[in-house]
């Protein structure tokens, strides 16, 4: 490993949420928080500058109730990382109500099969995806989601945030839970 | 009649698998064919879906360790591996240093019997029925050596968070450089049997060529990316464990054809050989457990953890909420993002070459499926 280079000021640049992050702690660099409009952007920008596709997978949150209303709850997390060097980035976008975001497939082909099993498992639809079709699940019952949680096991996404993150108050709660 | 028509006439579907031998595994692939040439490959996978990462979010995090060997039952230990590491990254746990050693060893241990396996299994899809026999005796030697200390024989659980379930004692150190004195004597005559083979050389040449960009843009990893000339390996890129502590090098093929896979994963039962040599002349004394508490808290916050599998990156993305349950477990296996450049590497070649491309790929079906 000869050049290291720090990718976050190319992301930066264009206008995405990009923070560095503790890679001895989570195991990426980049974190980067995307709106619905800026994933195929983002994918572009990834694939210009030479990263390949790790995993497209989803997360079932509770929904906001507050500032952050028309969100489903679902998140759809995207990794990406390098061959000449260690840098992983993590995105994250919120799936709104309409459970459709952009598909970045046409750009990382790799995504497709990614994409179908996030719709599989969670039921986000990748608007754009050529063949939106169940992969890993049966044909016959396409509105089966394993993945989602029920409503009482449902937390918000600050509380499955590093602390730096999110408050302090969320901490305690969690720790109430762990008696069963 | 109209040229359109006769080529209507002959193109039709070809369903090969989910119980075609060469497909490894219940994978089916349905082809879409005009004559003998392949039009359209679209593989159809679940057929033993698992649902793992549900059961990996139902239960304290130490009950998914036999899940980990049961999703590559080829090469279980470098499951193990990332899954224990992964805890381990999450709970701030430390790691005596015999028992990394021994994780390494156990490791390549696997990925020599892992490559073994698939090196009988693909001559096998090209019609050479030898070298499976040759490569089960060599694996047999493996398996052995590992069950003596694992317990078990393919679906491994031998790590455990804080270290291993059990040392190694002497009579493994010896078994095991006996396995290499042998393995080192048995090159020759692989290397005779299969390598310099004319009719294997026709099979596998320029057939199937993955271009780095087209391994980019489906996030292809391990032998099969290497094959391609790109020098990607987790053991060395980001390096985990002790493995930055030994010399070896990561073999890369030219133009990432068949034959090009076949080189590097050879080369790489070599490379495996010296790590674990390097590992059990320097294996340090000590514990090979600390102390761990029986409930471990996975604090609130994401983590990532990957390591080099025998067919490639797997990486495993964590969730915790302040619980001992993930809230999320994602695993990302190789072979998955392996296959899916299938439909675009597939398109316009010979059926007999698809098999040829299907067992370079070294697939492992419960892996992909999960």
């Amino acid at each position: 490993m000869a050049k290291k280079k720090d990718y976050k000021n190319d992301f930066l640049h264009q206008r995405f949420d990009a923070t560095e992050t503790d890679y001895d702690q989570r195991g990426y660099h980049l974190e980067v928080v995307l709106d619905v409009n800026q994933v195929r952007k983002f994918a572009q920008t990834a694939y210009d500058l030479g990263f390949y596709i790790v995993f497209v997978a989803g997360l079932h949150v509770r929904p906001n109730e507050g500032h952050d209303k028309g969100n489903s709850g679902l998140v759809v997390v995207y990794q990406f990382a390098r061959y000449d060097q260690l840098y992983r980035i993590k995105a994250r976008v919120s799936v709104p109500n309409t459970l459709e975001i952009p598909s970045i497939s046409d750009i990382y082909q790799g995504a497709d099969w990614h994409e179908r099993e996030t719709r599989d498992l969670y039921g986000v639809v990748f608007d754009g995806h050529p063949n939106m079709k169940p992969l890993l699940l049966s044909e016959e019952d396409p509105d089966f989601h394993p993945l989602l949680k029920e409503e009482k096991k449902l937390k918000s996404l600050d509380e499955i945030s590093w602390p730096s993150e999110a408050p302090e108050v969320v901490k305690g709660e969690a720790e109430a839970e762990t008696g069963r | 009649m109209l040229e359109s028509e006769y080529q209507e006439q002959n193109r039709f579907f070809l369903n090969m698998g989910p119980q075609h031998p060469s497909t490894h595994g219940v994978l089916l692939i349905v082809l879409e064919m005009e004559g003998e040439y392949v039009l359209d490959p679209q593989p159809v996978l679940g057929f033993i879906h698992r649902m793992h990462e549900k059961m990996g979010e139902s239960r304290p995090c130490q009950g998914f360790m036999p899940n980990t060997a049961r999703m590559d039952y080829v090469c279980a230990l470098p499951y193990n591996h990332g899954y224990v590491s992964l805890i381990e990254r999450k709970a701030g746990i430390e790691v005596p240093k015999r028992a990394e050693y021994i994780r390494v060893i156990t490791s390549e241990l696997n990925r020599v019997a892992s490559h073994l396996l698939w090196l009988g299994a693909y001559l096998l899809d090209l019609g050479a029925f030898t070298p499976i026999l040759y490569g089960f005796d060599d694996r047999e030697h493996i398996l052995d050596i590992l069950e003596r200390i694992t317990g078990s024989r393919l679906t491994y659980c031998y790590y455990r968070f804080g270290g291993v379930y059990k040392d190694v004692d002497d009579k493994f150190i010896e078994t095991t450089r006996a396995f290499i004195k042998r393995m080192r004597k048995r090159y020759v005559i692989y290397e005779k049997l299969v390598t310099k083979n004319i009719i294997f050389i026709k099979r596998a040449e320029n057939i199937g060529i993955v271009s780095p960009d087209m391994a980019l843009r489906y996030g292809m990893t391990g032998p099969n990316l290497r094959g391609s000339g790109i020098a990607y390996d987790v053991r060395k890129n980001e390096p985990y464990s002790v493995y930055p502590e030994f010399d070896f090098e990561i073999p890369v093929g030219e133009q990432g054809d068949c034959l090009d896979r076949y080189m590097v994963r050879v080369q790489e039962i070599e490379q495996s050989l010296r790590i674990i040599e390097q590992a059990l002349d320097r294996l340090p004394d000590g514990p090979v457990r600390s102390k761990v508490k029986k409930n471990i808290k996975l604090t609130s916050g994401d983590c990532n953890f990957a390591v080099e599998a025998a067919r490639g990156e797997l990486s495993y993305y964590l969730v915790g909420d302040g619980t001992s349950t993930p809230y999320r477990l994602k695993v990302r296996v190789p072979s998955y993002s392996n296959l899916s450049c299938l439909p675009e590497l597939g398109r316009g070649i010979l059926l007999p070459d698809l098999v040829s491309i299907l067992g370079s790929f070294d697939l492992v079906i419960p892996e992909m499926d999960r």
